[in-house]
């Protein structure tokens, strides 16, 4: 395999790791807003944690990788789906390590509560139905898509 | 030759369908494993419920996205004919995926009938490890083009 094969694949393979990371969380989270009993909720945000790890590195690939790559195909980093393309990864990383952060309040409460009786609790009910938190994951998941977008048409290549 | 002569800007719309199938699908099933293993460990109907329901509502059309965006690539772009390592493995790994995802769903509908993280949750965790070592494998090879 060429250098450029193996830039690409693992480019390819830091993106399934991101958006797949992502998915996970996001799966996980909308089956716990559907949970009345604060021990279920707790126990599905709670799993969240195994997807991090594939957010992390996935992120860390595409973005080392993907400005490798670029330099190695002789594309300009002035190209608008490039510079593009690196904003929107900043943006989806910001938005969704911020809407993370509210998703772990949600756990750390459900997880109280699951303690004091594990009976439904209107307090959780709002926790996680945040708006703010909900419209960051959502927002974080747009962004990505946009990536993939970028690098599929190539805009201004 | 290089990977980008197969499939450059003009492949657009189908590639976009081929790969963000393929990603959700990895998630998706991603979670299905990471359900069904914890569902084994703490038997507990959430998740039981929630690998059946992921499964038909998220991997199963993940699956078909892939699949028919791939369809799509290799009638566009005029690939019926060749012979090269990494489309087959393609054509392979993602018509034979049906058959496993079809019976995953099936022994995860089981599950939910019989919860208790029983025999049914454990082929659930292990076709869906198994079918994801495989989709990893054909996402390298695809990218890469290996052959």
């Amino acid at each position: 395999m060429s250098t450029y094969q193996w830039l690409l694949a693992l480019h390819v393979t830091g993106a399934f790791f991101l958006v797949g990371g992502s998915t996970m969380a996001g799966i996980l989270n909308v089956v716990a807003l559907r949970r009345d009993r604060p021990s279920e909720a707790a126990s599905l945000l709670g799993l969240v944690r195994f997807a991090v790890p594939f957010i992390g590195i996935g992120a860390l690939l595409t973005l080392v990788l993907g400005l490798w790559l670029v330099h190695d195909r002789d594309y300009s980093y002035g190209a608008f789906w490039v510079w593009a393309a690196v904003v929107l990864w900043v943006i989806g990383m910001a938005l969704g390590g911020r809407g993370g952060r509210r998703q772990e309040k949600a756990r750390e409460l459900a997880t109280r509560l699951a303690g004091e009786g594990d009976k439904p609790d209107d307090e959780l009910r709002t926790v996680l139905h945040d708006r703010a938190g909900i419209a960051m994951s959502y927002g974080a998941g747009a962004a990505f898509l946009l990536v993939l977008v970028l690098m599929v048409w190539k805009p201004g290549s | 030759m290089t990977v980008a002569s197969y499939c450059s800007t003009s492949c657009g719309t189908p590639l976009f369908v081929h790969v963000l199938g393929a990603m959700l699908l990895d998630g998706t099933l991603s979670t299905v494993l990471l359900l069904a293993i914890v569902g084994i460990r703490r038997p507990q109907p959430v998740f039981d419920r929630a690998t059946f329901v992921v499964l038909l509502a998220g991997t199963l059309p993940s699956w078909l996205a892939m699949r028919l965006g791939g369809q799509w690539l290799v009638s566009k772009e005029h690939l019926q004919h060749l012979d090269a390592t990494w489309l087959n493995m393609g054509f392979n790994v993602g018509d034979g995926g049906l058959i496993v995802l079809l019976v995953t769903t099936g022994l995860a509908y089981w599950a939910t009938r019989r919860p208790g993280g029983g025999w049914p949750t454990r082929a659930v965790a292990l076709l869906s490890a198994l079918y994801l070592v495989a989709l990893a494998v054909t996402w390298f090879a695809m990218a890469a083009k290996w052959g």
